[in-house]
């Protein structure tokens, strides 16, 4: 009997999607009891997914709460904001917390990154995880600007501004027509020509359902093949033991979140984020009036907003869009590449967003000149 | 007369009877000094009697003895509120769990064939009399709360009174009934502790608590393997306890701490009048300089053109401030050729509002970055921090009739004339047409 | 010769010289107490009502000492400055305010009950504790504020006193704003019980946790040992 000539494409096809998916692997036996972890000199890398995790958690808990007195119109956001902060009890604790754990959660998410492509944990046959991770960074970034906006305060207003400005300065080097594109874009995302009360309603409905529903079904996705598949071995050299995932492994991961929760707690109690910063930048935004000095967007964005005031836009817009796309198709451009080179590459990303993060003031205004 | 008997009197003969019928009892029949543990005859039900009992009891005594050693520093550690919430609520727990063991205690006793024989009278009155004090206890811990830091200026002065033989019973004389009759209930415990198995007490095994886990395994009905699956069910047992322990334990300090919290976060908060006028006040101050904006802001949707300034009110040397279309500060000044000359306000280098004194060069000041601009063209001088130059605004002279009659582009084209028209009665307006003309 | 003049007799002449004269002095003292009455309260009125000046000194002091910058609402009501329409600025005042506002600019003694509704509570103590005449002299060497003020006063509770924010650049009527050390420190001491319960918490939760996850391993293990897989 001679197979059908699709038969072997399609067989093709059905053996390399469960190849990525072993929905067979979905029993209590082989996703808990048998399950092991490499231990080796990478394995405490092991963790930083979970702690990821654990802050988004505590994301959404103290964000469903901050929800219940957060009044998204440009007249009452910042006095909501303050309510909470001085009047309702605890609520600058929630408010902090937040703030601080978005920005544990943004710096867990790029440690993960850095250290499973170190390890090589895209391989196959963990392309789809790679992929889905890849998306929620894209996601975790849009939910910190998003929400940056929402307490109208002058950094605020006057930070997303910027970023958006960012958008429509890609249209001087457009040709034609095409050069007005940006700025349409821009203002669809502003929802008027200017940022005001659009802009705040639609960040709103954004960061507190549209990313939400997009990243609960991501999340899901990605722990579920991460579960399915198990640890990735991570280096090349045989691991020096196994360790059972439960209940030891799951019971550090436990741990170290406990203690995780402890830091946020006594950071969010003790040291308000308000206090790195100069205070005219948290009065309320005022379109008459003057724009204070010092606006930035947060720290995370620094990799790319110093570049910006140093360098040519082309070449920065270049090197992010570049960078972007590298790392959504890695499974495959390094599919070759040994676990040095990529270890090596890991160091060179880490290094330069350190240096550039924490020192990108400085470079800026050593190279500019500018006192102080 | 009834007071010092039961509070001075009784406590000594008590402690007298205690002491002197101990001593005797030990002397005389030294192995009745155990509690006579009835444990072959009836395990299940002793467990769950015995194990609660105990467990509430040492952690019921140990807060009662807190108070009585040290007072002022039990005083300290409550004097967070969170502290003694934690406190009344551990040692509240404690003393439901002596009082449901108790409880299977008795019945027990009642109940069970096997223990008929060996129950004497002692046994159910010593039952009787530490569930009715427990019972005293938590109903004082409900009504006369917070014992744990009332007792420390009452109870506490009032024993120690008696033990430094200085009997003082002032200190509970205002103390309601519920107290002295838990007062009451101790003396005659320890009174009958010489009488009953209650002995026991002077002779705790405290080594049980180190030594490792043992198992009974009978010889006469040898299992294979029994034995490992004793060690595993025992090992298992202990490890789930403890986990129980831990996480209750957590859970209790947590709910301590949280629940409070979050109970008055989602019930809002609760100002004070004067609060609320405060808030409201500076509710009221945001909404009207909001209404404010708008207001403007409506005048620009609608008007075709907006009044500056009458044009003889304008000066060469100080602008004038207004708002322009587009929502902006704006500056008006008189030109060179007595025709008005308009600029923008807002810094072209981070928007602070540039001062209107145009200084001996001509030069309008922006403060917050040191930017001189020229008021003839709002080019900025070179070395300031802005780069482009603030934008020219078109105007219109109108005269008292409403007739535009001359009007002037930001681009400099100039439409109309200025002859047969008084400078007197010509006032000058933004216009509309030319903010289109802006990009 | 007949005239059609009169002239007087010239004793009358010197008369009304004189008398012009006198009158002439007396108009002039008049004119001259006139102008005095008039001229003086214009004057003094001016000074009063004049815009004295939102003291930049301590702005740039303050930025320069400590790296941050801060506007105006440090000692004043509206974060713009005292000039201007709005609230909390001299354009937009009741006449019960502006009573308030004379007042404090009369202040120039320490002690007296300043409440200037151009300046907020900070703004106010500094006047009361100074004076006018005082605050204007430390204008010119900004750093000695810090010495002059009571250095144990801590409007907004955070810890952190008064004296010690103006030297750091922080708002000393924010408790949300204060250098990060410092209020670290202070929040910490405030909060110790919460955080030493939280401590309990965690070490109790993950302890039962690890001896909850021991004891199902051990069972599972038992069940496979027993089952025989």
């Amino acid at each position: 009997m001679t197979k059908l000539k699709g038969n072997d494409f399609i067989e093709k096809v059905r053996t390399e999607i469960d190849q990525r998916l072993p929905l067979d692997m979905l029993n209590l036996g082989d996703l808990m009891a048998h399950k092991e972890v490499p231990k080796h000199r990478m394995s405490w890398a092991y963790y930083l997914g979970g702690f990821t995790l654990f802050f988004f958690i505590v994301q959404v808990v103290t964000g469903l709460m901050l929800l219940f007195y957060y009044k998204p119109t440009v007249s009452e956001a910042h006095a909501s904001v303050e309510y909470i902060t001085h009047q309702v009890s605890a609520g600058a604790l929630v408010r902090n917390m937040h703030t601080w754990a978005s920005s544990l959660m943004i710096l867990s998410i790029l440690i993960h990154l850095i250290t499973t492509f170190a390890m090589k944990a895209f391989e196959k046959p963990r392309e789809l995880t790679w992929v889905t991770g890849v998306a929620l960074l894209l996601i975790t970034f849009t939910f910190g600007f998003t929400g940056y906006l929402l307490p109208w305060n002058q950094i605020a207003v006057n930070a997303t501004k910027i970023g958006l400005q960012t958008i429509e300065q890609v249209g001087h080097y457009l040709p034609g027509d095409l050069a007005t594109w940006p700025r349409h874009l821009r203002e669809i995302i502003q929802g008027e020509a200017s940022v005001g009360q659009s802009t705040l309603s639609r960040f709103y409905a954004i960061h507190v359902v549209v990313l939400p529903f997009l990243i609960f079904g991501l999340l899901g996705v990605h722990l579920l093949v991460v579960q399915l598949h198990g640890m990735s071995k991570g280096v090349d050299e045989p691991a020096k033991g196994q360790e059972k995932f439960f209940p030891f492994f799951i019971l550090k991961d436990f741990s170290a979140w406990g203690i995780a929760f402890l830091a946020l707690f006594l950071f969010a109690l003790c040291l308000p984020f308000e206090s790195f910063f100069p205070y005219p930048l948290f009065e309320p935004y005022d379109a008459l009036g003057s724009t204070p000095e010092g606006i930035k967007p947060e720290w995370y964005f620094f990799f790319m907003y110093y570049p910006l005031e140093l360098l040519p836009f082309w070449l920065v817009m270049l090197g992010v869009n570049g960078a972007m796309v590298v790392l959504l198709f890695a499974p495959w451009i390094f599919k070759g590449s040994s676990r040095k080179t990529l270890r090596f590459l890991a160091v060179l990303a880490a290094l330069y967003l350190f240096v550039m993060t924490v020192f990108g003031d400085k470079i800026y205004h050593l190279v500019k000149g500018v006192g102080g | 007369m009834l007071e010092a008997f039961l509070f001075v009197g009784l406590p000594y003969t008590a402690v007298i009877i205690c002491v002197a019928g101990s001593i005797y009892r030990f002397k005389t029949q030294p192995y009745s000094y155990s509690a006579l543990s009835s444990q072959f005859l009836e395990g299940k039900k002793l467990m769950w009697g015995s194990v609660p009992w105990h467990l509430g009891i040492t952690v019921v005594f140990l807060g009662h003895l807190a108070a009585f050693l040290a007072p002022d520093t039990w005083r300290l550690f409550l004097s967070s509120t969170h502290v003694l919430y934690t406190m009344e609520a551990i040692g509240l727990a404690a003393a439901i769990l002596c009082a449901l063991g108790l409880l299977v205690l008795i019945l027990r006793r009642l109940t069970t064939a096997n223990l008929q024989p060996v129950t004497t009278l002692m046994d159910l009155v010593v039952l009787f009399l530490l569930l009715i004090q427990v019972i005293l206890g938590i109903m004082t811990a409900m009504s006369v709360r917070w014992g744990s830091l009332w007792s420390t200026e009452t109870t506490t002065p009032y024993l120690w009174s008696l033990l430094t033989f200085r009997p003082d019973a002032s200190f509970i004389a205002g103390m309601p009934l519920l107290v002295k009759a838990h007062l009451t209930g101790a003396w005659i415990l320890l009174l009958s502790i010489p009488f009953s198995r209650l002995v026991h007490m002077f002779s705790l095994p405290l080594e049980y608590l180190f030594r490792p886990p043992q198992k009974v395994v009978w010889n006469a009905h040898p299992h294979h393997g029994s034995l490992k699956a004793a060690e595993d069910k025992e090992v298992t047992r202990r490890l789930f306890l403890k986990g129980a322990f831990g996480l209750t334990a957590g859970g209790v300090l947590l709910g301590i701490g949280v629940l409070d919290e979050l109970y008055r976060f989602f019930r809002g908060p609760r100002l004070t009048q004067a609060e609320e006028a405060d808030l409201l006040d500076v509710t009221q101050k945001r909404l009207k300089k909001n209404a404010e904006e708008k207001a403007l802001e409506l005048e620009r949707l609608r008007d075709e053109s907006i009044f500056v300034a009458k044009l003889s009110d304008l000066s060469p040397t100080k602008g004038k401030y207004f708002i322009d279309y587009q929502m902006r500060p704006a500056l008006a000044f008189l030109g060179a050729d007595g025709l008005p000359q308009l600029l923008s306000a807002k810094c072209t280098h981070l928007g602070c509002t540039v001062g209107s004194e145009v200084n001996a060069q001509g030069r309008l000041l922006c403060p917050c970055h040191v930017s001189f601009f020229d008021v003839t063209n709002g080019v900025p001088d070179a070395g300031s921090p802005a780069k482009d130059p603030l934008p020219k605004l078109g105007w219109v002279l109108v005269n008292e009739k409403g007739e535009i009659v001359l009007s002037r582009g930001p681009k400099g084209e100039v439409e109309g004339t200025l002859l047969g028209h008084e400078k007197e009665t010509l006032s000058v307006h933004i216009a509309k047409r030319y903010v289109e003309a802006l990009t | 010769m007949k005239t059609n003049t009169f002239s007087p007799p010239r004793h009358q002449v010197r008369q009304e010289f004189l008398t012009k004269k006198l009158f002439y002095l007396r108009d002039l003292k008049k004119r001259t107490y006139g102008f005095l009455l008039f001229f003086v309260p214009l004057v003094s009125w001016w000074f009063m009502v004049s815009p004295v000046l939102a003291y930049p000194d301590f702005q740039a002091f303050i930025k320069k000492n400590s790296g941050r910058s801060v506007d105006c609402a440090f000692c004043h009501a509206n974060s713009n400055g005292p000039e201007g329409n709005g609230p909390g600025q001299i354009g937009s005042l009741t006449p019960e305010e502006f009573d308030r506002l004379n007042f404090a600019r009369g202040a120039f003694d320490p002690g007296r009950n300043v409440n200037s509704p151009i300046l907020n509570a900070f703004g106010n103590r500094v006047i009361r504790e100074l004076g006018k005449k005082k605050f204007i002299e430390i204008k010119n060497h900004p750093a000695d504020l810090a010495k002059a003020l009571d250095p144990k006063v801590d409007l907004d509770g955070d810890g952190i006193p008064d004296v010690q924010e103006f030297l750091d650049g922080t708002h000393p009527l924010k408790n949300t704003d204060g250098d990060p050390g410092r209020l670290f420190l202070a929040n910490f001491l405030k909060n110790h019980t919460q955080i030493l319960l939280l401590l309990f918490a965690t070490l109790f939760t993950l302890y039962g946790l690890n001896n909850l996850l021991r004891g199902f391993a051990r069972f599972f293990e038992a069940e496979d040992g027993e089952g025989g897989r």
